[in-house]
């Protein structure tokens, strides 16, 4: 059998190939996958491949890149061809991989506990004292049994003779296992057959794994467990709320916790909460801004005095993000005979510290074939590949290296080996890293069977998911039965039955309630200017004015119109105006403003929502995008898709959420938003109209949605106290003032630590509008001899509407204050 | 002799301060110098939690929690300490400062090995050339660590112009290097960068240092404030203390509280506040011999 599948370069340098000794016959392990893929064939394969991108877009897959200009939330890709390794193997690099964090988790004990290391010469003191990462407050900590690491990530490389080498290690938040599950699910699903028959490790015992080590971490029987993540513009952020939802730990922001009487707390709209166990993503010297950096507003004042205390677990513990440095490989050999007696299994790439004298020389002498690199990354300078130097460079570099040279490591540029990618009809072949994940279970250690395996974005560059680039699902081809326990859908334990919810952070409570309003108010901002639209151009002048004042409803303060009170607007500028309302994102009251809101706070709670709102947020943000040679009668055709996504959306929260506390917040947000526009819509018409408004009423049922139960009650008459009734008093109309009030209060009163005061307050607003009895207030044609007298009532309607205008954002700044507000405000730094 | 100190913070916020988190260090450590005898901390309001510890360098530090909303802050920390007669270390003859460079890394004994760790760049104090070139002035070749320590001392003293308003606890040292004007604070990190640009070990010293009335006149109470000064490492002698703001090696007119690699490792009262807007600070420190 030969190889045909590779078209383009089928191998290059002298790299190894992962797929093919001899670039014609694949290795034994391979020949089984490359066989399917043959048969499936280039076509089908583009197919799924199409398939594959549709779910990542659909998962919301992301991965942040802060140098893209094209900005936040760029598509995670992913190559449907899994890398595969074979049993044999993968035992040479588990053992290599374990034996690893053992002695990492050896060495930190002793650099944060006795230090004979640095007493005995075998630590380079500098590598400590100059580290930026060497958190001295953590030093004599008690920290749980062999627990400062909890995760190990480490990134992998195979050098031309086949051999694995270690390129670094990621020590104190490693990221990426939450992507190699989602690769997983997804090359899994795009090649069901193979996946199926090749016998391969599942991740999901991992993953059990890590969530028993985290439990297992605190003293508790049922502890609290957070996951604590810089935000959602941190890169890896969409990995968060994953992993979050995956484990079933709480996702939260350093502004979510609270430190009280040295214990950590979660703010939650039921109170303060008790948190035994951080699972961060935050660096090391972010967590605390009290002890470690005070200018980091990612962290929460007081964490290391609650460590110190004992009262909250960290995994990985602060402070290991000192032996992230490269520098210390030169040191491994030793320190492993030394410290565990054997001698190191898995190599560590060709390194040179400067800090040793005989390293500088040889680096001074050999710049043109090594990559300089910070020894302590958060210096945060590029890698410098001395050959690519000018002659002037160099001397600069060397100026630099003799200067402070313990700042410094060369590392040998190792050939990276290729692996087989599938992409524009053919399979080519790109080098590749893997980066392989080791768990400190308590009782041991256990590795993810493969991991993530990153892809160069071009032949032979850089491997970096920063500089973009794919990454592939890495198979563990086992040579037993394999245990196929998914987390998601665990079989073989019971399950204990629960109910209640774990309490809502007060930040998520704030972000569901502003979704809610959101949608709300982009579904208000685009049902007026559909109607507006439609009607504008064949208006005449008396029912633009009409139009006109229902524009005048939205309260636009960056309304392009001129004031009312200098001249009226043409229908020209009115044209305008519509535009900008609906697509100029630059204008706050914009409709694609509104919906970049809500993409961007559905993102933020991500983990709350299910699978297909996402979708559906994702698809709002792009269903209003408008060119300029959009024809302003195309827009209400837009506008209907728009709306007809929103509806979706409405539905699923209606229909597909449990009444939890989030979808509280989220509809008491929608109920607010309405009964705020639909009060400023319904003062429209509560002074006497004339014949010539009478369009007014047939737009405000239109856009309420009301004009099918309008005319199936009083056929084709408008009368401005029929559409009042309709839209106003009618308690079964759900688009209804009355209605709004009546489930706000409904929804308000199942709140804890609701405020009294303004509950009684919505009962009573309710009670004032149902005491009008819209029979007596007389609605009649101005001119008729007894408007003056009628026209009281509807006076009095008025001002109790206007008074409503003022009552409901208060409700909204109210429960801001009293859920939201503590998990809004920043700490500020005093005395430094 | 003995020293009592009163040392008195107070924060006025524009608006309330809802929480509160605070760490003090403002208890003088007991040294070969002088020993605490006594220290108290009262803080009003008064705070939900209180705990002391000692850092990594050995220092007394103070964390409290304030719960209730406040919109003013005072920490007011009395100690006495009583000082002890000693020989200034400087006087002793020293090795040339080229080797004491040498041996920092290459002695492994615990006071030089726990010592090494001040000859790098910390948060606030930079290694640059021209703190080195400034340096060498005084550092000439062969010269004796201790007689190059005081010139140095000298001429940071009589070269920077005290002025308080010319800087901040932020500015950063190249600027103050360049203006060649600042507080006690300012000159204490301009000389440890110079030293460490030399490759030399010096900590940052926070403390408290006697002032006396002009002659005939009564001393004024709170008058004083909260000092900073240098200290140095020479393998075989050990640290020795000196005082670039008055060009003195400090004896016992100066009251250790505490060191580190800068200011920021002995800030005497820092904390994070939520709410309070803008705020202002008032500090006064009496220092009365008993």
């Amino acid at each position: 059998m030969t190889v045909d599948l590779y078209q383009t370069p089928l191998r290059y340098g002298d790299a190894y190939d992962e797929l093919s000794a001899d670039g014609v016959t694949p290795r034994p392990h391979w020949a089984r996958l490359m066989e399917s893929l043959r048969a499936i064939g280039p076509e089908e394969l583009g197919r799924r491949c199409v398939r594959a991108e549709r779910r990542i877009r659909e998962n919301g897959i992301t991965y942040n890149i802060y140098s893209d200009p094209l900005g936040a939330n760029r598509p995670w890709e992913i190559d449907i061809v899994p890398f595969l390794i074979a049993a044999d193997e993968w035992r040479v690099i588990e053992h290599g991989i374990i034996q690893r964090a053992q002695l990492l988790s050896l060495i930190l004990e002793d650099l944060y506990g006795a230090q004979s290391l640095l007493s005995s010469g075998r630590f380079p003191a500098e590598l400590l004292y100059a580290n930026p990462a060497f958190l001295r407050p953590m030093v004599g900590v008690r920290v749980p049994a062999h627990s400062y690491l909890h995760m190990l990530a480490v990134d992998l490389a195979r050098s031309p003779d086949g051999r694995w080498w270690v390129l670094s290690d990621r020590t104190q938040a490693p990221s990426g296992s939450g992507y190699a599950l989602e690769n997983r699910t997804i090359v899994s699903d795009v090649l069901p057959n193979v996946f199926r028959s090749s016998n391969v490790l599942r991740l999901a015992p991992f993953f059990r794994a890590q969530r028993d080590a985290l439990t297992a971490l605190s003293e508790r029987s049922n502890p609290r467990i957070v996951l604590l993540t810089p935000g959602p513009h941190n890169e890896t952020y969409f990995e968060h709320s994953y992993i979050a939802r995956y484990l079933g730990f709480t996702l939260v922001e350093g502004a979510d916790l609270t430190v009280r009487d040295r214990s950590v707390y979660l703010k939650t709209v039921d109170g303060l909460e008790q948190v035994d166990v951080i699972l961060r993503r935050v660096d090391d010297s972010f967590c605390d801004p009290l002890e470690l950096r005070s200018d980091s507003l990612l962290g929460v004042p007081g964490l290391v005095d609650a460590i110190v205390a004992g009262n909250v677990k960290v995994a990985n513990a602060l402070g290991s993000g000192v032996i992230e440095t490269a520098a210390i490989m030169p040191f491994l050999p030793g320190l492993c005979r030394h410290m565990t007696g054997e001698s190191l299994k898995l190599p560590s790439v060709a390194t040179w510290w400067c800090g040793q004298s005989y390293a500088l020389d040889w680096v001074l002498k050999h710049l043109d074939s090594v990559v300089l690199k910070p020894a302590f990354p958060s210096r945060g300078m590029e890698p410098v590949f001395g050959a690519k130097l000018e002659q002037a460079e160099k001397g600069k570099l060397a100026a630099r290296l003799q200067a402070q040279p313990h700042e410094y490591v060369a590392q040998e540029q190792i050939a990276l080996s290729n692996a087989p990618v599938w992409g524009n009809g053919h399979f080519y072949s790109r080098s590749v890293v893997l980066r392989a994940y080791v768990l400190n279970t308590g009782n041991g250690w256990t590795a993810i069977p493969g991991g993530l395996v990153r892809v160069a974005e071009a032949e032979g560059s850089v491997v970096s998911m920063q500089r973009g680039g794919h990454s592939k699902d890495a198979w563990v081809l086992w040579d037993s039965p394999v245990d196929t326990f998914s987390l998601l859908h665990p079989r073989n334990q019971p399950v204990a039955l629960r109910r209640e919810l774990p309490g809502v952070p007060s930040s998520v409570a704030d972000r569901v309630f502003w979704l809610g309003r959101y949608v709300e108010r982009a579904e208000n901002t685009a049902r007026i200017t559909r109607t507006l639209i439609s009607r504008v151009r064949r208006a005449g002048q008396e029912e633009l004015g009409c139009l006109l004042r229902l524009h005048r409803s939205l309260k636009s303060r960056q309304s392009k119109l001129p004031k009312a009170k200098k001249r009226r607007a043409t229908a020209l500028e009115f044209e305008h105006e519509l535009v900008s309302i609906i697509s100029d994102v630059k204008r706050t009251d914009s409709l694609a403003f509104t919906l970049s809101e809500v993409s961007r706070v559905g993102n933020s709670v991500r983990e709350r929502l299910s699978a297909d709102m996402m979708i559906l947020i994702g698809q709002l943000r792009t269903s209003i995008q408008i060119g300029r040679d959009t024809q302003f009668a195309e827009y209400p055709a837009t506008l209907t898709l728009c709306l007809e996504l929103l509806s979706a959306f409405s539905g699923m929260e209606r229909e597909n959420t449990t009444r939890g506390l989030g979808w509280l917040f989220m509809s008491i947000g929608r109920r607010l938003e309405r009964a705020i526009y639909l009060t400023r819509q319904l003062r429209e018409i509560t002074w006497p109209l004339g014949e010539q408004d009478w369009p007014l009423l047939e737009c405000l049922l239109e856009i309420a949605d009301s004009s099918m139960t309008y005319r199936t009650r009083y056929y084709t008459t408008l009368q401005p106290l029929a559409v009042l009734d309709v839209l106003m008093a009618d308690e079964s109309n759900p688009r209804s003032l009355d209605f709004q009030l009546a489930h706000l209060a409904d929804l308000y009163q199942r709140l804890p630590r609701r405020l009294p005061s303004d509950l009684q307050a919505m009962r009573d607003a309710l009670a004032l509008l149902r005491s009008f009895d819209l029979r007596t207030i007389g609605y009649t044609l101005p001119g008729d001899p007894a408007a003056a007298k009628d026209s009281e009532g509807l006076a009095r309607l008025g001002s109790v509407l206007e008074g409503l205008e003022r009552l409901l954002p208060s409700w909204s700044d109210n429960l801001s204050s009293r859920y939201f507000s503590h998990a809004r405000t920043l700490p500020i730094t005093i005395g430094l | 002799m003995i020293y009592k100190i009163i040392h008195r913070t107070t924060y006025k916020y524009k608006y309330p301060v809802s929480v509160g988190s605070h760490v003090a260090c403002l208890k003088p450590r007991s040294l070969t110098r002088h020993r605490l005898a006594q220290s108290e901390l009262h803080i009003e309001p008064s705070p939900a939690t209180m705990t002391e510890r000692v850092d990594y360098f050995g220092n007394h530090l103070s964390f409290f929690t304030i719960e209730e909303p406040h919109n003013e802050l005072v920490v007011e920390a009395r100690s006495q300490v009583v000082m002890e007669e000693n020989e200034p270390l400087l006087t002793q003859s020293s090795p040339p400062w080229e080797e004491v460079v040498k041996s920092l890394p290459q002695d492994h004994s615990p006071s030089t090995v726990e010592a090494y760790q001040f000859r790098f760049e910390s948060p606030r104090i930079r290694i640059r050339p021209e703190f080195a070139a400034y340096a060498r002035q005084s550092f000439s070749p062969g010269r004796a660590m201790c007689e190059a320590l005081l010139d140095l001392t000298a001429r940071i003293h009589k070269e920077f112009r005290f002025d308080s308003k010319s800087t901040h606890v932020r500015t950063p040292i190249e600027e103050v290097f360049r203006k060649k004007r600042g507080v006690c604070q300012d000159f204490a990190h301009v000389q440890i960068a110079c030293l460490r640009s030399l490759r030399l070990a010096a900590r940052y010293v926070s403390g408290y240092l006697r002032t006396y009335p002009p002659p005939g006149q009564p001393r004024l109470v709170g008058a004083d404030a909260s000092h900073a000064w240098v200290s140095a490492y020479c393998p075989g002698i050990g640290w020795l203390d000196l005082d670039p703001t008055n060009n003195v090696v400090p004896s016992n007119g100066h009251v250790t509280i505490g060191w580190g690699r800068d200011f920021g490792d002995v800030s005497p009262l820092h904390g994070l506040i939520l709410g309070g807007g803008a705020h202002t600070l008032k500090v006064a420190v009496d220092l009365e011999a008993l």
